[in-house]
């Protein structure tokens, strides 16, 4: 309604003999108050305008280029300007309206420019990304980019997966606070309300230099939302329904800033029933279980997540403390749960959306304080976390060896609070240094209960400290160097059955023993880890190099574990002589980009001096099969491609392509590969642009076709899996049904067109046969206000 | 600077044939050993009763591809229809009760270096204080590289 001008002037001045700086300010006209956040966009140029609205473009070669200039709740402008010894001065005014609304950058936060300088290999995630991808969790919307898989749990669940390694070796971090669960487990899914999130880091390959232990295959960085704009106030509701798990979501999020106060809050509901696999029964060794109405019975499930953060900003100071609770539902596939063949005398099939035993239900809640104040030329940045995961798997009572019928349906329950402390500062000496020193602590309080045993009682503390320096030799050549050291103590607790076991003695007697599966112990690791890094860019490439050492502290199930686990029909063993995992790896990237062409490459190989491998033996205890935490050499080597074009004004064309080559290369499985292999799989997606029509702006079909090659790399107990190509297509417009209003998002997505009957080798349900879901249409409306 | 974009290719080049040429030598043990009870002398068939007392004859036939490893032998009540078998054809099942003394018979066993067919075979005296009922038996064997085969079958135990 209210016409904002923006004020934009541009200066510039004569830097070297043939290399120029631009320099700016950007002002909101009406008020006259600078403008801070606004991206100003060219080729191979990048810059956000600070608190005070100026800017800087360093060390600009002359010539003609062109400018774009966008904001938050502003309409961008394109500029040209000729960069030269006498450069003209511009002044844009830019008109605020409705239906321009669509051409504003949302994506503030991604500084290509400095993920370029960065030697680390990086994907940045955009909202925008997130918006048009969701799928029904945050890490199966992630999936889309190369290099990243998940291994899931059912409809609702998943877990992240980079390059093939998952579990404890990936490290997922909220708000600069890792995100503390039981993602050890094989049925655990990532606690996180997908639709809170904004910008998503994806690092593949070693980051323990500043993520510390676990982050040796990657992190998941969830970044902090950005900042809203001053005086403001929104808000939107997104309502979304599928058809294939008869899914109802609702999410609404509102934020708004007076002028140093902030604030944001968000509400989630998820409901669905069970979903539908295309086959109406699964054949799982022997057994075959006929499914009623394609539904893969007892899989439904709810979610309902709340947020709230409140934040200051003032001169050198911020600070914002986020509340969140996430509290989910899940029930598991009825007939097997794990390898484990069950019947029952639930009516599973009364309705399809009950959920009923077996099923977990788990609550996440955190609070996180991110505080950064600046200095002189240093940032001190502290993070405060605290996470309480209480997770209860809950099945029928049934008798097994020896135990008795237990009294309830609480088989394991987990309790876990994680403290974490980080302090860092980052400063620059001098232009051609960043420099980042810093502490991290977290102390972890692990709790169990329930009459099933995987993992003992545990305290764990971990102090780890780092320093490094971002070192620009040239304007297109930096270098990244740093070294880190951890220690960690872990404190395993005591736990016996509890019920008798029978003993036969060597001398022909019984004996009736209350078995101990976990031992008091206290265990100390130390280990150094480091990264070396170079990024040179060459007009319209990026080139990287990258040399990491990482590392990861065992885990209390790795080294105390010592018992049945039904589920999985077998018997575990920990190890108590297991050294902290230490992976060392080499990471190149290629990155061209003009504006109708661009093509990547990142390859990789990976040495691992101990992998933590679950062995499985040749022995019983008990009739069930002994799986034995021992330690091989692993060498992997493997990598993405990605390409994009722009064939037509509105055609766009992307390919992308991942593989991972893993075997181990020493102890009782030597040759063979590591559990859960990703196979190689490509990505091919072609998106066209409609003209408006009606009240559809910028109407966009978008196919998807992914082509996953057979992975006949397998390791006990897993089958081949065959290979397959499913097709996925979405259409996305923007609804202006009222002139006055923001318009709305809408978003069809139709996955699995064809109903294919496809098993995905990653999936928890692959060891029982269970195919991946069928066609599933979705609906979602994001409604601004 | 004075580095051209071919040399980088290079290495990827070099490292992409590499990965793709590291070829295992020694063939792996891909395949999970056998076992089955439907032949002649399998015992027990689905749906067999067992009476309390007698002394039976477990007996089931396994085979690798590569060399067998150990076998076991599992028996426990089915009272509460907890479970089925892996064998055609359903067996009627008493009522559900509650156990007081079920059998179980929980045992593993090692078989001899080298060999890659072996028939099991286990004496067996169905002890005479038991809870008659619904029992569930299954074998299950692993061979040398660690894969399992499993197989079950429904029976009943009676006076």
């Amino acid at each position: 309604m209210l016409g904002v001008w923006l004020y934009f002037s541009l200066c510039s001045m004569v830097f070297a003999q043939d290399s120029f700086q631009i320099e700016g300010s950007v002002v909101n006209a009406n008020t006259l108050q600078p403008l801070e956040g606004a991206n100003i966009i060219g080729k191979g140029l990048f810059s956000i305008s600070s608190s005070t609205g100026t800017f800087t473009i360093k060390n600009v070669a002359e010539g003609t280029y062109s400018l774009t200039i966008s904001h938050i709740g502003y309409s961008s402008e394109t500029v040209t300007l000729k960069v030269g010894p006498k450069m003209d001065t511009l002044k844009i005014y830019l008109r605020e309206s409705v239906t321009e609304l669509q051409d504003v950058e949302v994506n503030g936060k991604t500084k290509k420019r400095e993920t370029q300088e960065l030697a680390t290999v990086s994907h940045t995630v955009s909202k925008d990304f997130l918006d048009k991808n969701r799928e029904n969790s945050l890490m199966q919307t992630l999936k889309n980019i190369p290099g990243v898989s998940t291994i899931n749990i059912g409809s609702g669940q998943s877990k992240p997966v980079i390059r093939g390694l998952g579990f404890n070796r990936v490290v997922v971090v909220q708000n600069s606070i890792k995100h503390e669960a039981q993602q050890w487990g094989n049925d655990h899914g990532l606690e996180i309300d997908q639709y809170g999130v904004e910008t998503v880091k994806i690092i593949k390959g070693p980051a323990s230099l500043q993520y510390g232990s676990d982050a040796i295959a990657g992190v998941v960085d969830i970044q902090t939302s950005k900042l809203p704009v001053k005086n403001s106030l929104k808000g939107e509701v997104n309502l979304l329904g599928e058809t294939n798990n008869d899914l109802l979501g609702v999410s609404a999020g509102i934020q708004g800033r007076k002028n140093k106060w902030f604030y944001r809050g968000r509400l989630t509901y998820r409901d669905y029933g069970d979903y539908k696999v295309p086959t109406d029964k699964i054949n799982y060794e022997n057994y075959i279980f006929e499914l009623h109405d394609n539904n893969l019975r007892n899989t439904a499930g709810k979610e309902a997540d709340a947020s709230l953060g409140i934040g200051f900003i003032s001169g050198n100071i911020k600070s914002e403390t986020n509340f969140s609770n996430v509290n989910a539902k899940n029930g598991f596939f009825a007939n097997a749960h794990g390898l484990e063949v069950r019947s029952s005398s639930i009516d599973y099939d009364s309705s399809n959306r009950d959920v009923d035993l077996p099923y977990h239900k788990v609550n996440h809640f955190k609070i996180t304080n991110n505080t950064s104040v600046g200095i002189g030329n240093h940032t001190l940045h502290l993070d405060l976390g605290y996470q309480n995961n209480h997770r209860e798997e809950r099945s029928e009572p049934v008798p097994h060896g020896y135990m008795p019928t237990p009294p309830d349906s609480k088989e394991r329950i987990f309790d876990k609070n994680t403290y974490t402390l980080n302090i860092k500062d980052s400063f620059s000496p001098n232009q051609r240094h960043d420099v980042a020193a810093g502490v991290n602590l977290e102390y972890q309080d692990n709790n169990i209960g329930g009459w099933g045993f995987l993992i003992p009682a545990y305290n764990r503390f971990t102090i780890g400290a780092f320093a490094y320096d971002q070192f620009e030799l040239h304007p297109d050549l930096h270098l990244l160097g740093g070294l880190r050291y951890d220690y960690g103590v872990l404190d395993s607790k005591s736990h016996y059955d509890w019920y008798p076991s029978t003993v036969n003695n060597s001398d022909g007697s019984t004996s009736y023993i209350y078995l101990q599966r976990a031992k008091n112990k206290t265990l100390n690791f130390g280990n150094i880890s480091g990264s070396l890094g170079i990024s040179y860019i060459h007009k319209n490439t990026t080139y990287k190099v990258n040399l990491g050492k990482s590392f990861r502290m065992p885990l209390a199930n790795e080294l105390a574990s010592d018992g049945v686990n039904y589920h999985m029909y077998r018997y575990e063993r920990g190890n108590l002589d297991l050294d902290p995992e230490s992976s060392y790896q080499l990471d190149l990237d290629i990155d061209h980009t003009t504006a109708a062409f661009s093509f990547g490459a990142s390859p990789f190989v990976n040495i691992f001096e101990n992998f933590i491998y679950l062995n499985p033996t040749s022995n019983y205890y008990e009739t069930l099969q002994i799986y034995e935490y021992t330690q091989s050499k692993v060498f992997r080597a493997g990598g993405e491609i990605r390409a994009s074009t722009t064939v037509l004004k509105n055609l766009q064309l992307d390919a992308s392509a991942e593989y991972v080559y893993s075997k181990q290369t020493s102890g009782p499985k030597k040759g063979f590969t590591l559990p859960f292999s990703p196979p190689l799989s490509g990505l091919f997606s072609a998106s066209y642009q409609f003209k408006d029509f009606l009240f559809l702006y910028e109407p966009k079909v978008k196919a998807d076709y992914r082509i996953t090659a057979a992975q006949n790399e397998i390791v006990p107990p897993e089958e081949v899996t065959e290979g397959y190509q499913v097709l996925n297509m979405s259409f996305t417009a923007q609804m202006n049904l009222f002139k006055s209003a923001k318009p709305f998002d809408v978003r069809v997505k139709l996955n699995n067109v064809l109903n294919t009957h496809f098993y995905d080798h990653t999936s928890f349900y692959r060891l029982i046969d269970v195919p991946e879901p069928g066609r599933n249409l979705s609906i979602s409306l994001t409604v601004p206000f | 600077m004075g580095f051209s974009t071919k040399y980088f290719f290079i290495p990827i080049l070099i490292l992409v044939v590499a990965s793709c040429t590291t070829d295992d030598n020694a063939a792996k043990d891909e395949q999970k050993p056998t076992i089955d009870i439907n032949y002649d002398e399998g015992f027990p068939q689905a749906c067999s009763q067992l009476v309390r007392g007698e002394t039976y004859s477990f007996k089931a036939m396994v085979s690798d591809n590569v060399e067998l490893a150990s076998y076991s032998l599992d028996i426990h009540h089915n009272f509460d229809h907890h479970t089925h078998d892996d064998q055609d054809g359903e067996c009627s099942m008493d009522t559900k009760k509650t156990a007081i003394n079920p059998w179980i018979f929980i045992e593993n066993y090692s078989i001899e270096d080298g060999l890659t067919i072996y028939e099991i075979s286990i004496g067996l005296t169905i002890p005479n204080d038991i809870d008659t009922g619904d029992y569930h038996c299954s074998f299950s064997v692993i061979d040398e590289t660690g894969w399992q085969s499993r197989t079950s079958v429904d029976i009943k135990i009676i006076d």
